[in-house]
């Protein structure tokens, strides 16, 4: 066990975790951030998605030992939930059963801090680390494009 | 809120129940008169309004991903006559009040349409009666509009919550008046999900996220071949791992439950996790580690050359119009096993006491896994209490109850409230797989070149012997009515089950993912060999009579030809079907199932490699009336998107008693890039609705095969797709 300080939406935690505790589990399990989804523990499905200082990383396959720097989970994506990604996602009517949702938020929202106007190929690559089940991809895609539109960046 | 509840409720709730053929109101306990006040009317177990104009519609069934927590209170509303932006839906729990509430072969809409409208009318007629006592006027004068009742001779209006107890007086009416349908102003728009706003901020809770304070996690070591037992285990290492609290061997108890193993009990998931890597268990293995794809397939080809073990049809006679057609074809097709991966992983609360317990989490049947409960618990089915969360993707893998089973042994074992948590490779290795299947298809030609012969042999690794049920083992596997059967003179269908330990269950769209793949191909070769045009020869096949077809599986009684060619004419005018361009390939398919017909144009091209890439896929839909619109795009969409995964992708291959997949690295799912544009035409109909979760998926691997055909002469007879093998 190993104290560490993280600052994750703002605010400072201290947890006392193992060494090789993923960072999912520890946002999940202790710090009761359940936004951020476990769908393979492996970083092959997206649905851990959060941000470690703007980029995406899955934070079921990233020790809490490694986090050096800033985490934004969905829960501190917009203080109001009203991010245009969030804005686009329920006025497309994106989700299906929603499991996977987060992380394609968050993966989406990495894409236009470093791209604001992304073309449909630059989406296609940078959601292509997040799977859907349910098959949402093209409601995904064209919500990302109608945020991207209104200045999603922000 | 606290006004409310500070003002004691006068037990008026009327008890409903559903019986198979509609809704059935009775009376609650009576009220000792005079003594309290009302503040909220509850007609039924659907519905309360309050004093204050709150309008909560509970939702009856899991919400697994295919929309019922929004379509189901719509058509509530819709009789309510209410404003869907005023209304709270809350989630209900297992409540005998409600009727059946599971999620399974697409009947949520189906099942409730007519008992959801009458529990709506009835609480918007005994308002309008309401007010019509107290304006002292005749019901025909008032009417009700958007939460308020009206009068027509004044224009003057109460508030649903101004009639709330009045209304809450009056006798439930026993057959309220219903909308005439060309008055729906909800039914049939689109409405977003209810939970979107929770989704996109990460608060809706799922089963994995419902473990309450101070609550353990479970992670059990399972058998890795199946059928294997547990011989002894040794845990020294396991307990060494902070957080551990129990290790417990752990046995069926349930029918079901069917893999015994030992559960790591910790403070948080992680440390189960490590608990149970750290775990050594002896197995024994017993005659599960023989089982491999190829022991299934040899089977699979030896029953391919012997008649089948059940004969499910047999018109005319097969072999003379062999013998007399010069135009005869066989072929021989496959598919493999799939996997469910929901993106939720397998998981369930438990918090089983002496004589009580409730349960809750992931589940497409609450009703089950009481029974579960009850039988491994022993406590009286009125003392378990089974709540309902979301649940991440269904599929059919969460008609299964194994690991609410497995939570509520171990919290029966433990006698503490326990989550169960599976990983990803859990969830692959311990699935209940979608059938495996070899297909043997023969037909003939007249000197006409109409189709005058057809013959399929087929054999699956059954699920209904696998399960061990009384039915058929052809059940859900192949359909003894489905299209071609009843138009060809000389039809013969058989079928030999295939006895596994590998585990099969309902994977979407169940039987139909395989024989609308092999029926709608092999239509597609015949249409070529006799030179017609695919959809010409499909619409000579069902003739220019309209019929009624029988149909005695799920969907039946019978399905009709008008509507069938219906979505077939309207898929071709709409894809350009005949207009011919170079370069542009496409392919058809088309499918009844479960009441609803389908069909589908798969466009596409070859990239610069000559490989074949989707550019458009066409979908025409008629599942009766519809009631959310967006939510039935999303599920032909999603349908559509994950059936091509399926057929690009999917395979878990069997060896030595394990599956060789165990997460998405070996197991591909379709991801953005592959996921082509949809177009979606739902026919404007007033017939009945039918449901639409699993109807437009099984047509699709087809439509897809047979575009590959037209743009490169190879036909895909087994799945997935090698797209390698199949470059023009």
């Amino acid at each position: 066990m190993a104290q560490f300080s993280l600052n994750i939406n703002q605010h400072n935690y201290k947890v006392d975790v193992n060494l090789d505790t993923p960072l999912l589990w520890v946002l999940r399990d202790m710090l009761g951030l359940k936004g951020t989804k476990f769908g393979c523990g492996k970083a092959l499905c997206g649905a851990c998605t959060v941000h470690l200082d703007g980029n995406a990383i899955r934070s079921c396959s990233f020790p809490v030992s490694a986090v050096k720097g800033k985490v934004v989970t969905i829960e501190g994506l917009s203080e109001n939930g009203d991010h245009p990604l969030q804005q686009a996602w329920e006025e497309i009517d994106v989700p299906q059963c929603g499991y996977c949702q987060a992380g394609q938020i968050m993966s989406a929202a990495a894409l236009l801090q470093r791209k604001p106007k992304p073309s449909e190929k630059d989406i296609d690559m940078a959601m292509s680390g997040n799977i859907c089940r349910c098959g949402t991809y093209l409601r995904i895609k064209k919500a990302i494009l109608a945020a991207a539109e209104k200045g999603g960046a922000k | 809120m606290s006004e409310v509840t500070k003002i004691k409720r006068r037990d008026f709730l009327k008890i409903s129940g559903i019986t198979g053929t509609g809704l059935i109101l009775g009376f609650g306990l009576s009220a000792r008169a005079g003594e309290n006040v009302l503040t909220q009317f509850e007609p039924n177990a659907f519905l309360k309004i309050g004093a204050d104009n709150s309008i909560v519609i509970f939702a009856k069934n899991p919400e697994i991903g295919q929309g019922v927590k929004t379509s189901l209170p719509m058509i509530i509303a819709e009789e309510l006559e209410v404003d869907w932006n005023k209304i709270q839906v809350v989630q209900a729990g297992l409540d005998g009040r409600l009727g059946g509430q599971f999620a399974g072969g697409s009947t949520g809409i189906k099942n409730n349409w007519q008992a959801l409208r009458t529990a709506g009318a009835t609480g918007r007629s005994m308002l309008v009666t309401a007010a019509a006592v107290k304006w002292q006027i005749s019901e025909s004068e008032c009417y009700a509009e958007q939460g308020k009742v009206k009068n027509k001779r004044n224009n003057k209006q109460f508030t649903y919550g101004e009639l709330v107890d009045d209304a809450s007086k009056l006798d439930v009416p026993e057959s309220p008046g219903l909308k005439d349908p060309k008055d729906f102003k909800i039914i049939g728009t689109p409405k977003k999900g209810v939970d979107n706003h929770k989704i996109v901020t990460g608060t809706a809770e799922f089963g994995i996220d419902a473990r309450k304070e101070g609550m353990l996690v479970a992670v059990i070591l399972k058998c890795p071949v199946y059928g294997g037992k547990v011989t002894s285990f040794d845990d020294t290492e396991t307990r060494k791992v902070e957080g551990v609290r129990h290790v417990v061997k752990i046995d069926a108890r349930a029918p079901g439950q069917r893999v015994a193993g030992v559960a790591v009990v910790a403070d948080n998931t992680w440390a189960a996790i490590k608990g149970r890597k750290a775990l050594k268990v002896t197995w024994e293995h017993g005659e599960g580690v023989t089982e491999s794809s190829a022991g299934i397939n040899e089977q699979f080809n030896t029953y391919m050359s012997q008649k089948g073990s059940i004969d499910l049809r047999n018109d005319g006679d097969v072999d003379s119009a062999f013998n007399q057609s010069d135009k005869v074809l066989e072929a021989t097709y496959e598919v493999p096993f799939l996997s469910h991966v929901p993106m939720e992983p397998m998981n369930y609360c438990a918090d089983v006491k002496e004589n009580e317990c409730t349960v809750w989490g992931p589940t497409q049947v609450p009703g089950y896994v009481q029974r579960l409960a009850e039988v491994i618990t022993g406590i009286a089915r009125e003392n378990i209490t089974v709540n309902m969360t979301r649940v991440g993707g269904g599929f059919g893998r969460r008609l299964m109850g194994d690991y609410a089973a497995d939570a509520v042994t171990i919290s029966h074992e433990l006698k503490l409230p326990v989550q169960v948590v599976w990983t990803r490779e859990d969830d692959i290795q311990h699935d209940y797989f979608r059938p495996a299947g070899m297909y043997k298809l023969k037909a003939a030609l007249d000197d006409k070149n109409k189709l005058v012969a057809w013959h399929l042999n087929a054999s699956t690794t059954s699920r209904y012997l696998y399960r061990g049920s009384k039915d058929s083992p052809h059940t859900t596997e192949v359909f003894p009515d489905g299209f071609p059967a009843g138009f060809v003179s000389n039809f013969r269908m058989e079928y030999t089950p295939v006895k596994t330990l590998v585990p099969t269950g309902a994977w979407r769209a169940p039987g139909h993912n395989a024989t609308a793949f092999i029926d709608q191909s092999f239509i597609d070769e015949m249409a070529h060999l006799a030179k017609k045009d695919p959809v010409d020869f499909r619409l000579e096949i069902l003739g220019e009579e309209d019929k009624e077809m029988p149909y005695s599986d799920h969907g039946g009684p019978t399905y009709s030809t008008k509507r069938l060619k219906h979505v077939i004419n309207v898929a071709a005018e709409k894809s350009n079907w005949y207009k011919k361009e170079s370069g542009v390939y496409k392919g058809f398919a088309a499918h009844f199932m479960f009441g609803a017909y389908v069909a589908e144009v798969v466009t596409l091209a070859l990239d610069s490699n000559d490989q074949p890439r989707i550019e458009n896929v066409l979908a025409v839909v008629d599942c009766g009336i519809v009631v959310n619109k967006s939510g039935a795009e999303s599920q032909i969409e999603g349908g559509i998107v994950d059936g091509l995964g399926a057929a690009m992708f999917g395979e878990v291959t069997i060896a030595e008693g394990m599956a060789q997949q165990d997460n998405f690295d070996t197991y591909k799912m379709i991801r953005m890039k592959d996921a082509p544009k949809i177009d979606i035409h739902i026919v404007d109909s007033q017939e009945s609705p039918e449901g639409l979760g699993e109807m437009s998926l099984p047509m699709i691997s087809a439509a897809y095969a047979n575009a590959i055909f037209a743009a490169t002469g190879k036909r895909i007879r087994k799945l997935p797709v090698k797209l390698s093998e199949v470059s023009s």
